[in-house]
């Protein structure tokens, strides 16, 4: 698996560049004197291909091993396990995001901060509490108190409103 | 108006009490982040960004100057004190810094390194106030041809200078140029891969894309990293003072670092990076102590003044010709942008409080810089303890509401998560970000300039060589991508030759 890592991105790019090609022919190229909208995105699609293709073929004759993260303090802590954070903190700001809109902007920040605290080491689930508390308080008054950013209230839209 | 007369105008705007209080706060948080390991100062920009739309646009540009010259101050502290570098440009600073550090004269390095930061921050200063509007004013002799050249010029030479693989910087700026090519299109109000989006007929937004990949990426690659615990070096305010062999041997390799920090500067890529590692090659051939990998103050001294000289030259591109060099400058560029200014060569003269505002708001953040950097050196270093657990939720939090701030849009939001796994996986294969995001900004500019000229000519692709200005740039732009290879391949003749 890890020596396919190197290859995933310019793949991915390969075929996005395919796909981007195929999407820029049927726009109206026009003329080299009175270019189109698909003069200058088929010329980008073509260096994407390439580049991607060429960038392919180097990984796969002399592989370049992606950067491993830190060795941690505590030895202990297995590879999986950190990149089990990524994993994690992925989940909880599509939580937020999902959240966001039926819970309100104070609730869904505050829990998000609770985990967010949690997975960033905090052991006092007491300090994670105040913490969350007090950053999303400072937060509702900054930014919609303050700078009127209409985020949604949700389930607190009558009381807070 | 002449540059003393521009300079005072903007001294006047820079020592309005609103003006002082950003660039104070700009410096503060520049330097607490130079401290911090991770969060660099372009990250903080790309988090700040949504918060300067409320404010005055030379209050945004005075903030953003004041952090990106603090985090150079900062970076150097932990550097000296911890062996920690708290940003990119302060790595170099470890080598001999620590080394000093641990022969009891850190005080002497950290004094060193911040007059050396203000001698070359002024010395670059100096260079942006008359270079930025000498080139301003050749630059209203730029036509479209010009403006491709120096965008797609740029573009190769940063491929030269980002490090890494060729093959991997020219496939993202090629991934940067279609990202910019997203939206509606300016002549025909042609829609282009918007997939039926409304909200991408304006394009991909800078915000989410630079938060993305230098924000939330940095947490997350953070979160995956174990913070260490730290033993601080305690310096008292009376060892801040080198011995006079200390200022003796510091002196030229600050100016020198100045000079070679300013130069590199002005070239497009990482420069404060780059200058760094320069100016410490160039003072470790003139070394006549033999104290290098010891703890050589030269090796302090050059490399600081360097970093801080780059920053003001990277203003000079921007200012001028209105073309971010940096991914930092355009981070600073869309704070223009949102406000509706467009940096270039008009700038000056359209928005002189504006212009000349911010590079005047630069010599006093400057000055502020020395003043508070040294005395509260002990104190600025003990951020470095603030737990992970308080520092990356607050980052996540301005990076969730502050995206979604500017265009009240989720998929902003969702945007920003994307750019920002992206940006973690890039980061882990070693990819260098900033051909990503410099070819999505520039690239929207290469193709109106480029359609503009080819309408200008006729279709005629000479146009870009029979122009003198356009040839000129080219002519830089194919000795530097060639130059090295050349300059490789004879040397290595002449090594044959008995």
């Amino acid at each position: 698996m890890k020596k396919l890592t190197p290859l995933l991105l310019p793949g991915a790019l390969l075929l996005a560049g395919l796909v981007y090609q195929y999407m820029a022919l049927k726009m109206p190229r026009g003329g080299i004197a009175m270019p189109g909208p698909g003069f200058y995105p088929m010329a980008v699609g073509v260096f994407l291909i390439v580049t991607a293709l060429a960038c392919l073929l180097q990984e796969l004759r002399n592989p370049d091993t992606p950067r491993q993260a830190a060795p941690p303090l505590d030895e202990a802590t297995p590879e999986g396990n950190r990149v089990g954070q990524t994993v994690r903190l992925t989940a909880l700001m599509v939580g937020y995001i999902l959240a966001l809109k039926p819970l309100g902007y104070p609730v869904a920040i505050a829990l998000f901060l609770l985990v967010a605290t949690r997975i960033f080491g905090s052991k006092n689930w007491f300090v994670a509490v105040i913490f969350a508390g007090i950053l999303t308080a400072a937060s509702y008054f900054v930014f919609i108190l303050w700078l009127k950013v209409p985020l949604p209230l949700g389930i607190l839209d009558t009381v807070l409103e | 108006m002449d540059v003393f007369g521009g300079l005072l105008g903007g001294f006047s705007v820079a020592l309005t009490p609103i003006n002082l209080l950003f660039g104070f706060l700009g410096a503060v948080i520049g330097t607490v982040i130079g401290i911090l390991p991770g969060l660099g100062p372009l990250g903080t920009m790309a988090l700040l960004l949504s918060l300067t739309y409320g404010f005055d646009p030379t209050a945004g540009m005075i903030l953003f100057a004041g952090i990106y010259f603090g985090a150079m101050y900062g970076g150097s502290t932990t550097s000296i004190l911890l062996n920690i570098p708290g940003e990119a440009a302060s790595v170099v600073t470890v080598m001999e810094g620590y080394q000093m550090a641990r022969r009891g004269r850190a005080g002497a390095a950290l004094a060193v390194a911040a007059i050396g930061s203000f001698v070359a921050g002024t010395i670059s200063l100096v260079g942006l106030s008359f270079l930025a509007p000498t080139l301003a004013r050749a630059a209203l002799k730029f036509g479209p041809a010009e403006y491709f050249t120096v965008a797609f010029v740029g573009l190769l030479i940063m491929t030269r200078l980002t490090g890494g693989r060729l093959t991997r910087s020219l496939m993202l700026i090629a991934l940067g140029l279609a990202l910019g090519t997203v939206g509606m299109e300016t002549v025909a109000g042609y829609m282009r891969y918007t997939f039926g989006q409304p909200l991408l007929a304006q394009g991909i937004d800078f915000l989410p894309v630079a938060m993305g990949l230098f924000g939330i990426s940095e947490v997350l690659i953070t979160a995956e990293e174990q913070h260490q615990s730290v033993q601080m070096q305690k310096v008292g305010f009376r060892e801040l003072w080198p011995t006079f062999e200390e200022w003796k041997r510091s002196m030229w390799p600050m100016i020198r670092g100045s000079f070679i920090g300013f130069f590199v500067g002005l070239v497009p890529g990482p420069s404060p990076v780059i200058s760094t590692m320069v100016s410490y090659g160039v003072e470790k051939k003139l070394d006549k102590h033999g104290e290098f990998g010891k703890g050589a103050i030269e090796g302090v001294a050059g490399p600081e003044a360097a970093n801080n000289a780059s920053v003001g030259a990277a203003y000079v591109p921007l200012m001028a010709l209105g073309i971010p060099f940096t991914p930092a400058m355009a981070v600073v560029m869309a704070v223009l942008l949102i406000h509706g200014i467009n940096p270039g060569p008009l700038l000056m003269s359209q928005r002189p409080d504006l212009f000349w505002g911010v590079i005047a708001s630069m010599y006093i953040g400057n000055f502020m810089l020395l003043v508070f950097n040294l005395p509260l050196v002990g104190v600025f270093a003990s951020i470095i303890r603030t737990p992970l657990f308080v520092l990356m939720p607050t980052v996540m939090l301005l990076c969730l509401v502050g995206v979604y701030s500017v265009n009240n849009s989720m998929l902003d939001i969702w945007l920003m998560i994307g750019f920002g796994l992206l940006g973690y996986f890039l980061r882990r294969l070693r990819y260098d970000l900033a051909p990503l995001i410099l070819a999505m900004v520039l690239g929207p500019m290469m193709e109106r300039s480029f359609r503009e000229a080819m309408m200008i000519s006729r279709g005629d692709l000479m146009v870009f060589l029979t122009r003198p200005i356009s040839a000129t740039i080219l002519a830089v732009g194919v000795l530097a991508m060639l130059g090295p290879f050349l300059f490789d391949r004879v040397g290595r003749a002449f090594a044959r030759k008995p």
